[in-house]
């Protein structure tokens, strides 16, 4: 008897897991449509900034801009990690970890005095268990990132990067490929990769104004802090994508174990009651 | 060629605004420049101001601040990391 009431205890019990797991699910499914509304709404600009830049770029003058300098020798770099602040969203906080643990010792083994910064709980977290210190954490910046994290995030960077501090910036984040594979992506912002698309718009006579110098100046801070917040929003849509899979996969589970209690539950209690009456039997046989 | 001109206004946050128009005054970084049809391809950066867009009667505003302005074929499009309805 003991034992179907141990068994029916578990049972009540994962039913209110599953019921916690399948609610997360659906509030992560309905973050997840608009964080992927917002990386959709971030393209635009995105391809525009590109098109404009890659327009008039003449890569034979990179030297001229400081945010285009790529440095002889890289001694210092700075690594910013994007991680959520919330946990049960499975491998997707260790993935970006992960990576970033990798990149930090390719760094180091060419030489390159990486330097740390992070945002979100969980890597914050994951550091300081494992005793990396970080430059700079940060827990502020939401699911919902806006321009303005992004540029407070980078802008200090730089800065430093332009005074010749440090020789490189990199953004470990999660690219959002689909709901279902987010795989974690080292992106180099500064000094700034060559915009990808160049198909030869320079020929059009553009009326500058002011030069091209002065307005490349002015666009290039703007595409650095453009890529860090495409990171962000990225980041924030694919960690709902990851909860949803996670939470998904934890509410079938659920159902798998709550079927084979309940199969178990029943076999003890049909069990117990044939030896019931099996006891009954021989006690009315034993009088006769 | 287009009988109007096509216009959109980008913030990196969202498209702003998306439609045809008559004429855009924008405030480029010297003061306030206005675009017509069959204006000469143009990329002028931006300074703090009014955008105005007109269409027939109607006139829609915003503040701009940073960023440019592009003119290609009669498509004016307007970047800026602060750009919101008036």
């Amino acid at each position: 008897m003991a034992k179907t009431r141990e068994i029916r205890r578990r049972i009540r019990s994962i039913e209110k897991t599953r019921q916690i797991t399948k609610t997360m699910e659906m509030i992560a499914t309905s973050k997840l449509k608009r964080a992927s509304d917002r990386v959709a709404a971030a393209r635009p600009y995105a391809q525009r900034l590109a098109e404009v830049i890659g327009r008039l770029l003449d890569p034979e003058l990179r030297e001229r801009y400081p945010l285009l300098r790529q440095p002889v020798q890289q001694r210092r770099a700075a690594v910013i990690l994007l991680t959520s602040n919330r946990g049960q969203a499975g491998a997707f906080n260790v993935n970006l970890t992960r990576e970033t643990r990798t990149l930090l010792a390719r760094l180091r083994q060419e030489g390159v005095e990486p330097e740390l910064h992070v945002v979100g709980r969980k890597g914050i977290a994951f550091f300081r268990f494992h005793k990396v210190p970080a430059a700079l954490t940060r827990t502020d910046i939401t699911d919902r990132p806006t321009a303005a994290d992004a540029s407070s995030l980078v802008e200090p960077l730089v800065a430093r990067f332009e005074a010749g501090e440090i020789d490189a910036v990199h953004v470990v984040y999660a690219q959002y490929r689909s709901a279902l594979f987010t795989p974690p992506a080292v992106l180099t912002v500064l000094p700034i990769p060559e915009p990808a698309d160049q198909q030869g718009g320079r020929a059009l006579n553009y009326i500058l104004s002011p030069s091209a110098d002065e307005i490349l100046n002015r666009l290039l801070p703007l595409y650095v802090r453009n890529m860090v917040y495409r990171a962000l929003v990225e980041t924030a849509a694919a960690e709902q994508g990851a909860r949803r899979t996670a939470m998904k996969n934890a509410t079938d589970n659920a159902g798998d174990v709550l079927d084979t209690l309940r199969r178990k539950y029943n076999r003890l209690r049909q069990a117990v009651i044939t030896q019931e009456i099996a006891e009954i039997v021989g006690g009315a046989a034993a009088l006769e | 060629m287009a009988e109007r001109l096509s216009v959109s206004v980008i913030s990196p946050e969202r498209t702003v605004f998306e439609g045809v128009a008559d004429m855009v005054v924008a405030t480029a970084w010297d003061g306030e420049v206005g675009i017509l049809r069959h204006h000469a391809p143009m990329l002028a950066l931006l300074g703090e101001g009014e955008l105005r867009i007109r269409a027939g009667t109607q006139e829609q505003r915003f503040f701009v601040a940073g960023g440019f302005l592009q003119v290609v074929d009669d498509r004016v499009t307007i970047l800026s990391e602060r750009a919101q309805a008036d």
